[in-house]
């Protein structure tokens, strides 16, 4: 299992979330992907497509309006 | 993956972090309860798809969804509210241990309240699912409006919502088009916003339609709409198109446990409890009439309030009327009541007689309507005997003789004989 982190900080809506997808699609099953993010509407359109996709996560806020999202990438 | 999950204890877990479900939980952490907020997501929920929020109190120049749910968040936390940001698996309400699954946590609460809100409503026509977020078609102006700067948007829907965000989106892109499936200078939303849409120049309206399919290659490319009133279809090349058009709760994680309306909402009393014991509904996910920050804000108050009135009736039932140390007499008593009130310094000459050999406990119905009804059908004055924690007899014959014949038999461990 490996963790890849990806840095989005700076970045607006769409873009974090298809480098989300670009990145996870490159890594294997059970790897952990973590995606710096800074923008809100990153947190609405990460999660909801993670969960569309069936992709375990978990998200921490490192500081107010900075999150991390821990995705585990299942299939 | 991890293989063992770890437990975690809580008195009361919100699911959901929008407007409700932090107000239940600053209810709940200040009732000193330990709290949880479990949110999939953004915290604030659906308020932070709206750019300005006019008619939530006490913010008359506005206010944006998100810095309104960064203030509720705020004072949640300030009363000791925890939170935690992942999807919530499955759960299991029915029993006292309510369980709350995550991917790596499984949590367990005295009280739950739902407040899961909605998700926005599809078309389901042909190739949306092709399109969905990032593809093209998306469900919020605030979000997605920086990306359509001099773009051709299409917004669906005549309501409150579709209106305003399409005069939002009108600051960003070079032209929005309204489809409306009423007739020419007929929408759902208030007459001040449609008044203002007819003066925008950037506002096209496309009556009379509806969306027939989408096309496209890897993004959306065209709305193909269809006049309803010849069933002609209109391609129409887009950027964006953003759906106003509802929203559908979210509740199939409750499917099977909590009762659900036919259309998958919540129907609760005006205590926002549902059918199961101990899980209260709060916010937009609930059967009401109105959904609104405001709405949502006093079903969460409630919610929280009813869920540390629970958790306190919860423990005064186990540790006291159900405790297991010595043979239990309850006295449910109403002080409104002549019959009952009479019957009261017989009580406390029983009481004396059987001290330490028996537990007397007061069950005023007029104060604790809820713990009564736990005990299943009594009615005030009526007298509830328990031994080893559980109800063995009760009577509405209130005979000292009888009732202490009773306490003989259940004090030499035999089966008290009673009539109801």
């Amino acid at each position: 299992m490996t963790e890849k982190m990806l840095d989005c900080l700076g970045e607006a809506c769409p873009v974090p979330l298809i480098r989300t997808q670009k990145a996870l699609g490159e890594l294997a099953v059970g790897d952990v992907l973590v995606v710096a993010i800074d923008h809100s509407c990153a947190m609405k359109n990460i999660p909801e497509w993670a969960n569309k996709e069936g992709h375990n996560f978990e998200i921490e806020e490192v500081s107010e309006g900075q999150w991390e999202i821990v995705i585990e990438k299942s299939h | 993956m991890p293989i063992t999950k770890d437990h975690q204890y809580y008195d009361l877990v919100v699911i959901g972090g929008g407007p409700a479900g932090l107000t239940a939980a600053l209810y709940g952490g200040r009732a000193r309860l330990k709290t949880l907020v479990i949110e999939k997501g953004l915290i604030g929920g659906l308020a932070t798809y709206t750019n300005e929020i006019a008619n939530f109190p006490g913010f008359p120049e506005g206010i944006t969804g998100i810095e309104l749910a960064r203030k509720f968040e705020k004072q949640a936390r300030n009363f000791g509210a925890d939170f935690k940001n992942t999807p919530v698996k499955s759960v299991d309400l029915k029993g006292p241990d309510k369980i709350i699954e995550t991917f790596r946590v499984t949590y367990h609460a005295k009280a739950v309240v739902i407040a899961t809100g909605g998700k926005p409503r599809l078309l389901g026509v042909p190739s949306e699912d092709k399109f969905l977020y990032d593809k093209g078609i998306s469900f919020c102006a605030t979000c997605d409006a920086a990306s359509c700067k001099d773009k051709v948007v299409m917004v669906i829907g005549s309501g409150d919502a579709a209106v305003e965000e399409g005069l939002f989106l009108t600051k960003f892109a070079s032209k929005v088009i309204m489809s409306v499936i009423h007739e020419e200078g007929h929408m759902d939303a208030n007459a001040a916003a449609q008044a203002d849409a007819m003066r925008e120049p950037k506002l096209e309206f496309r009556w009379n339609t509806v969306v027939d399919h989408f096309e496209g290659a890897d993004r959306l490319e065209t709305v193909v709409l269809k006049d309803t009133r010849n069933g002609e279809l209109i391609g129409v090349p887009v950027d964006r198109c953003f759906y106003f058009i509802g929203y559908l709760p979210a509740t199939e994680l409750f499917q099977g446990q909590v009762e659900l309306t036919e259309r998958g909402y919540i129907p609760t009393n005006t205590r926002m409890q549902t059918n199961l014991d101990g899980v209260f509904a709060a916010g937009d996910v609930r059967q009401t009439c109105l959904r609104q920050v405001a709405t949502a804000v006093g079903d969460g108050a409630i919610a929280g309030f009813e869920a540390e009135r629970y958790i306190a009736e919860m423990e005064v039932f186990e540790k006291e009327l159900m405790q297991r140390e010595l043979p239990g007499m309850i006295y449910v008593y109403s002080p409104i009541d002549e019959r009952s009130r009479d019957f009261l310094p017989v009580v406390r000459e029983i009481e004396r007689k059987y001290a330490g050999r028996v537990k007397l406990s007061l069950l005023d119905t007029y104060k604790s309507e809820c713990l009564a009804a736990r005990l299943g059908s009594v009615e005030a004055p009526s007298v509830v005997f328990t031994q080893d924690g559980k109800v063995v007899g009760k009577t509405r014959h209130l005979e000292p003789a009888r009732i202490g014949a009773a306490l003989d038999a259940l004090v030499d461990h035999r089966e008290p004989a009673l009539a109801e």
